[in-house]
């Protein structure tokens, strides 16, 4: 339509003359694409823009309601993050603490088991002892024992033929001296 | 019924009638105990006599040994027994028992002295623990 009008023109103003002529320019022609232009411009500001205009600032609203969201999301974020970190503190710290009482506690059973294993252990002795000592005193007794049934068994055996009448004589004299 | 006599009684009067010299009182006495049924205290009676023959300076000694004793052996004897009892008369009635080992074994109414291998021995048994 550019081309027809265009062509119009060039062939009015060469035709008509004046100054719009010699410029080349048709009034006419330019008057109706003013007015054409003009129409153009209010139905574009009456049907176009608006709609336009409206899906703009929508967009813009909901590009500042989704920052304002991130905003808020980045302040949950870092508020998270925040008490993440200070649960991750507590937790360490809580987890130190339980360490160290375990520890504590590890270290107080081993000192209880071992204080009782020393006393076990002492105990295990000392019944040692006294069961060694007591199967000292069994031994010494059964030596005891069997050495006075050697001595008297021995004696029985040996005097009869070793004692004459001349030993059994001093043994009398000696028994009868002393009982004095 | 005839009142029972009292050991000592009997013991002093036989005593008595011995050291008189009275040979027959050994009969009298087992005829007593025979018709008095007391046979059964001869052994006590008997004892009963010693002490009371003791009490009147004639000790009778029950003298045993492993070996018959020799006079060394008595001589040594007599003189303990005159010299622990104070008695006049000492009459030693000897026995020989191998048991006994060695030593002697003396006794006297009232008391004992063994001095015999056996006892000792007995005594080192009795000793075990």
């Amino acid at each position: 339509m550019n081309q027809i009008v265009t062509q119009f023109a060039s062939t009015e103003a060469a035709a008509k003359g004046g100054v719009f002529g010699a410029l080349g320019i048709d009034l006419q022609t330019l008057v109706f694409q003013l007015i054409a232009f003009l129409i153009l411009v209010w139905l574009l500001g009456k049907f176009v823009y608006p709609h336009l205009i409206k899906a703009i600032d929508q967009r813009e609203d909901q590009i500042k309601a989704g920052a304002k969201a991130a905003a808020a999301a980045e302040k949950k974020a870092e508020a998270a993050q925040a008490d993440v970190a200070n649960l991750l503190k507590e937790a360490r710290k809580e987890a130190s603490q339980i360490v160290a009482t375990a520890k504590k506690e590890a270290s107080a059973v081993v000192e209880k088991s071992e204080a009782k294993a020393k006393t076990r252990a002492e105990k295990i002795v000392e019944d040692a002892h006294d069961q060694i000592e007591k199967d000292v005193i069994a031994a010494r007794k059964a030596l005891h024992n069997d050495t006075i049934d050697l001595v008297a068994m021995a004696t029985e055996k040996i005097v009869g033929k070793v004692v004459t009448d001349k030993i059994d004589d001093t043994v009398i004299a000696t028994a009868v001296k002393e009982a004095k | 019924m005839a009142q029972r006599l009292s050991r000592r009684k009997i013991a002093s009067y036989y005593a008595d009638e011995l050291l008189a010299g009275n040979k027959k009182v050994v009969t009298e006495l087992a005829a007593f105990l025979l018709q008095s049924r007391r046979t059964n205290e001869l052994e006590l009676i008997v004892r009963d006599v010693e002490e009371a023959l003791a009490h009147r300076g004639v000790v009778v000694a029950d003298i045993a040994s492993s070996r018959a004793l020799t006079s060394g052996a008595t001589a040594a004897i007599t003189t303990f027994l005159s010299d622990k009892t104070r008695a006049t008369d000492i009459r030693l009635r000897t026995s020989v028992d191998p048991s006994l080992l060695g030593g002697v074994r003396i006794r006297v109414p009232g008391q004992e002295l063994d001095t015999t291998l056996s006892r000792k021995l007995s005594l080192l048994k009795a000793s075990k623990v």
